[in-house]
């Protein structure tokens, strides 16, 4: 504390004092963690912390100062830009064009009925085909995926949890198809599963079996694929569904020991699997929290790996792959979003990723055209070619105010990190759905910030453009694209071996009964062409399908608005509402096909019921069949349709035929809320939508707007 | 009534409804709800109404996912009222409890309605005993009505059902001391849930607490005995036994009169309840439009009369209107 009483610092007291006329103590604001941002720091802050060491080099522990010694000076991150959509065929075609303009890695987005382990011809994901990634059915769709794109030499990155068994497999196989034996394959694949009950929801089978999964992998893996990183322990999506830094830190180092242990119980020796490790975070708008993140996630790994008893240096040290926040990111004046892209991507930077991905401009609408792709990557090429920033390794240390908000945030998620493991480590405390419940707490607290505009939004919630531009969106069409895979599945399975398919996947099946490792089993079967859905569904019989139940978040929108006008008078008219219609209006909240973005729907499920509504909330991945059976049942006012993953068009129009078919006469209002790009408005109104709410939309104003057109539609027909 | 006819028929969306209409607080709806109700008692269905009580989280919803699949199986139709307690300070609830009756609820052979229980006293809401009314008149077999605690027990199964059943979790004996009585009494069946797993073990000695916890239980003349079962709501296990003590409860019961009689005692009492709730709004209507009160009170507070007279003569004055 000498330098605080310094003479400076009272003299630097003084100054601010009277600048701002705010007493020093109340200057201090408070981030999404809880945390203290203070008008200054100083060596003072620097003394005593508790994880960070002042005196270490990058290279050396606890590798809070990078990986390495010699940094981008040497070489770079690796631009790897996420991308798929559609068939194999036009994926390639897309990656190919990028690597010649100087992306350096691959990293596939498959789609969602690949992530959940369907085919193309289920009738359960007809309206998601292709749509939000490529569809890979068999072994054929990977081969055309990286054709003319060298295995040996490129390394791919491939996101995928759930459906990981036939998808790894499919890879490895391919490889082979093209000479490349496995232990020459380099890349990651995500494998990331109890994240996936948390936040990004392709989970297949329950938490303990997925768990065997990952760890059959982490195995077979560290056996026979040397350069592949057998997992992605990911915080990227905790953030992007509402996560805060410490929440998004604390639970992705508390899943990484989670998959430490359970690689472990394989038998396995930690130095033999964990150099393989490998981690992804997402970096959001608050510039220097995100670089502080990174810096602590090395040096609380570091210290996690030594207490496991790991040897090896690599075993210790923490490598990451980032992405730039989505969510961060707008629909309205959309071309900010390049700018909102350049800060976060620059901040990864000075954080010390190892690879990263930028997002690109028409994030809130579609996936990217070829166009903004390209400024999203261009974005990273200007980094790296024109602003100098390579040149120095870890160029914010010793920043009073860095290496002290690393310490902070260290200690605060170290303390989660204890209490998880008091609990029974993080498989346990997923199962009891805590850390979910935890994440939306969050996300609905920042909701709530923006619509109050406590929180601004430039171009949302202030500054608004009064002539939005308008942008190119890629459109895809599921339906050709559904017809080709189907077309192909077809051919495969007329010319394939049917009794050598049925002996491998019968083999599969006895695999997983006997608990013996997976992946080699179901290699077998996709090189006899079985399909990703066929591996799927065998082991389906032996594990069952996973449903989630889903716990809600109460009280905390409300909170945030106690005393405020515009949702008191929301709340009247719900009060109103009530007494002259003998009950409240009633919404049913609903998610429809594989997308299984929760977020939007949680969020405005419990806002409502705070202003007072009826919410009813439905599971994910209904069939627009059983949404219609559920609303009629109930007798709801309004279904509210939350979509993200580019279903709509084809499941809004046949949720409002199965309205009819139960009941011809049926007055429930429909309106259509999350990621619909403005040239499908008027597709939507053609079916009858009452109402579209966009990204960015006010919640409070949304509800007014319901309760406005259910009183419409009631008093229309008295 | 057209909607009778449609209710008979089993439509879905006359069902949905008439249930509206029941809960409805609206005082032209309570008196078309009366109607209709009287109507549909004269049309009766075969259903049985068995009632599922338990603290929050025992896996009561998940439990009739997984009962409730094996009943379609087997070509039963099946009624389900969720009484959801989540109501919130601004009144709003969220309904989730389908987030965990995910198969069933796509089963054309079920109708499952959410009601938030609005804190009404016993956790059951207005309206659920006209809702099986018109859930028996459409044909279906079984009404599940589930609700949260077991405070409501008394309510529930002299009001509402004909079996009523208690489901708890491993490890919940302990808590039998205190409320032993008011359990014993009129639970028909208690279900162990969560007998899986590495609970197993906790759900077994759960069972025999309460089995020897029944056993204190004087059994009064010739009522069907109680029963503990052990089930698996996740692993779907033990409800082949389930079912089988629920068919033995009700046909043991009703070669003994005691399921007509439990039916006729919670029509006596129903009836009662109507009255007092017609006589209750009269007068509160009356009060409204008399305006003696206020008038009264004010001579009370002004030492200008006592309070008993005051009292007296408000009670004259309504009962003379
Ligand atoms: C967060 C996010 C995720 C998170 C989801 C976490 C979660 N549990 O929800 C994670 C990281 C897991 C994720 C994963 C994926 N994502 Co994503 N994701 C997003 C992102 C960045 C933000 C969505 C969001 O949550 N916003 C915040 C919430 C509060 O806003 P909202 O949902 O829009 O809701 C608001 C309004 O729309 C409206 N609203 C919405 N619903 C309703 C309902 C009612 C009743 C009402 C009144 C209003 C209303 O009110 C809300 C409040 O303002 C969007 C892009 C974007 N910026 O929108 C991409 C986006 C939706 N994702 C996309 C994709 C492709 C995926 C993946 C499929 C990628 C892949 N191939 O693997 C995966 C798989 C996910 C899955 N299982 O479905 C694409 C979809 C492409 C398309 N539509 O054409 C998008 C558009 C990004 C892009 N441009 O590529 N994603
Ligand atoms: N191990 C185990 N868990 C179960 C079982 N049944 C339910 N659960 C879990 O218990 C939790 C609560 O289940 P619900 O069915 O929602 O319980 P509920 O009693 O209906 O809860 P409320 O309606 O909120 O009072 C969920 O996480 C279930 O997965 C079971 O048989 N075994
Ligand atoms: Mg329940």
């Amino acid at each position: 504390m000498k330098t605080k009483n310094s003479d400076n610092y009272t003299k630097w007291q003084k100054s601010f004092e009277r600048e701002t006329k705010i007493d020093l103590n109340e200057a201090s604001s408070e981030t999404d963690e809880g945390i203290e941002i203070k008008p200054v720091y100083t060596k003072a802050d620097i003394e005593n912390l508790s994880f960070v060491d002042n005196d270490s080099l990058p290279g050396q522990l606890p590798y809070t100062r990078g990986p390495k010694a010699s940094m981008y000076t040497n070489r770079p991150w690796t631009i790897r830009q996420y991308a798929g959509f559609s068939t194999a065929e036009e994926s390639n075609d897309f990656y190919k064009k990028n690597l010649k303009s100087g992306q350096k890695g691959l990293s596939v987005a498959f789609d969602l009925p690949t992530h959940r382990g369907y085919d193309s011809d289920d009738d359960l994901v007809m309206g998601d085909v292709g749509k939000a990634g490529v569809a890979i059915d068999t072994v054929e769709d990977m081969k055309i995926l990286f054709n003319d794109i060298p295995l040996d030499q490129m390394s791919v990155s491939m996101t995928m949890n759930g459906a990981v068994l036939p998808v790894l497999s499919s890879f490895i196989v391919a490889g082979e198809e093209q000479n490349v034996n496995k232990n020459l394959l380099s890349g990651t694949i995500q494998n990331d599963i109890l994240k996936e009950f948390m936040v990004r929801n392709t989970y297949i089978y329950p938490p303990d079996p997925s768990m065997k999964i990952v760890a059959d992998i982490i195995e077979f893996t560290s056996k026979e694929m040397p350069k592949f990183n057998s997992i992605s322990i990911s915080g990227y999506h905790m953030q992007e569904a509402g996560a805060d830094n410490v929440l998004e830190l604390a639970y992705t180092l508390a899943d990484g020991m989670e998959y430490v242990r359970a690689a472990l119980s394989k038998g396995l020796d930690i130095d033999d699997f964990a150099p393989r490790l490998s981690f992804f975070f997402a970096i959001g708008t608050d510039f220097f929290m995100e670089i502080a993140k990174l810096r602590a996630a090395r040096t609380l790994w570091y210290k996690i790996m030594k207490d496991f008893g790991a040897k090896n240096e690599k075993s210790l040290i923490l490598r990451t792959h980032c992405q730039t926040s989505g969510v961060s990111l707008t629909e309205k004046d959309p071309y900010n979003n390049i700018i909102r892209t350049s800060y976060e991507a620059l901040s990864a930077i000075l954080g010390g990723t190892q690879s990263l991905h930028t997002n690109s401009f028409d994030e809130a609408i579609a996936l990217p055209t070829d166009e903004s792709a390209r400024i999203a990557r261009n974005t990273q090429l200007i980094l790296q070619n024109e602003t100098g920033v390579t040149n120095t390794v870890d160029p914010l240390a010793g920043s009073y105010f860095i290496e002290s908000l690393t310490d902070e945030l260290s200690k605060k998620a170290w303390d989660i990190i204890e209490e998880i493991e008091s609990l029974g480590g993080m498989t346990k405390a997923v199962k009891a759905g805590v850390p979910k419940l935890k994440i939306e707490e969050s996300a609905t607290k920042k909701q709530a910030k923006v619509d109050s505009g406590s929180r601004v939004v430039v171009g949302v919630n202030k500054f608004k453009n009064p002539k939005e531009p308008k942008v190119d969106v890629r459109v895809i069409d599921n339906n050709r694209v559904r017809d080709d895979q189907i077309k192909k599945i077809n051919d495969i399975k007329a010319s394939r071996d049917q009794k050598a398919v049925d002996e491998s996947l019968a083999k599969l099946v006895t695999a997983a009964k006997e608990d013996s490792n997976l992946l080699a089993c179901s290699i077998d079967a996709i090189k006899n062409r079985a399909t990703v859905g066929e591996v799927s569904k065998a082991l389906e019989q032996v594990y069952g399908r996973h449903f989630a139940t889903s716990l809600s978040v109460s009280g905390v929108y409300g909170k945030h608005f106690e005393g405020d006008e515009d949702f008191m008078n929301v709340t009247k008219k719900v009060n109103i509402f009530e007494v002259e219609n003998g009950r409240r209006p009633r919404v049913l909240v609903v998610k429809m096909g594989q997308d299984g973005h929760d977020r939007g729907a949680k969020i405005v499920a419990t806002s409502f019921a705070d202003m007072g509504f009826d919410v009813d909330m439905g599971p994910l991945f209904q069939s627009p069949k059983d949404v219609a059976k559920d609303a009629i049942e109930n007798d709801v006012h309004a279904i509210g349709v939350s979509t993200l993953a580019a279903g709509h068009k084809t499941l809004v129009p046949e949720l409002m035929k199965s309205l009819k078919e139960i009941d011809s006469k049926s007055k429930i209002i429909v309106f259509v809320g999350g990621v619909i790009p403005e040239q499908d408005y008027d597709f939507l109104y053609e079916n009858n939508i009452s109402a579209i709410f966009g990204p960015g939309s006010n919640i409070i104003e949304s509800a007014e707007k319901v309760i406005d057109l259910i009183s419409d539609k009631i008093h229309k027909h008295n | 009534m057209q909607l009778v006819e449609k209710i008979i028929k089993g439509e879905r969306a006359a069902i949905a409804k008439a249930i509206t209409l029941v809960e409805s607080s609206r005082e032209n709806d309570k008196k078309e709800s009366r109607k209709l109700i009287s109507e549909l008692l004269n049309k009766p269905g075969k259903s049985i109404r068995v009632g599922f009580s338990g603290p929050p989280g025992v896996g009561k919803s998940t439990f009739i996912e997984s009962f409730g699949r094996y009943l379609v199986e087997k070509n039963y139709k099946l009624g389900i009222l969720a009484i959801d307690p989540s109501s919130q300070i601004t009144g709003g609830s969220i309904l989730g409890d389908k987030t965990r009756m995910i198969e069933i609820s796509k089963n054309p052979n079920t109708f499952i309605r959410s009601t938030p229980s609005r804190g009404s006293l016993g956790g059951i809401s207005v309206g659920t005993r006209e809702a099986s009314i018109i859930l028996d008149a459409a044909g279906y077999d079984f009404i599940f009505i589930e609700t949260v605690g077991v405070g409501q027990s008394e309510t529930m199964a002299t009001n509402l059902v004909d079996i009523f059943s208690l489901i708890v979790g491993p490890g919940s004996g302990d808590e039998l001391q205190g409320i032993k009585k008011g359990i014993t009494e009129y639970a028909d069946i208690f279900i162990v849930n969560k007998n899986d797993g590495d609970l197993k073990s906790e759900a077994s000695k759960t069972a025999s607490d309460y089995k020897s916890a029944i056993s204190y239980y004087k059994k009064s003349n010739n009522t069907a005995d109680k029963e503990v079962l052990l089930v698996s709501a996740i692993e779907q296990t033990g409800m082949e036994k389930v079912i089988e003590t629920i068919q033995n409860i009700v046909s043991q019961n009703k070669k003994n009169k005691n399921f007509d009689e439990r039916r006729a005692k919670q029509f006596t009492y129903w009836i009662e309840e109507e009255v007092k709730e017609i006589i209750q709004f009269n007068i509160q209507k009356k009060i409204k439009a008399d305006g003696s009160i206020s008038q009264l009170s004010q001579k009370v507070m002004d030492g200008k009369i006592q309070m008993f007279e005051a009292i007296e003569a408000i009670t004259q004055n309504l009962q003379n209107k």
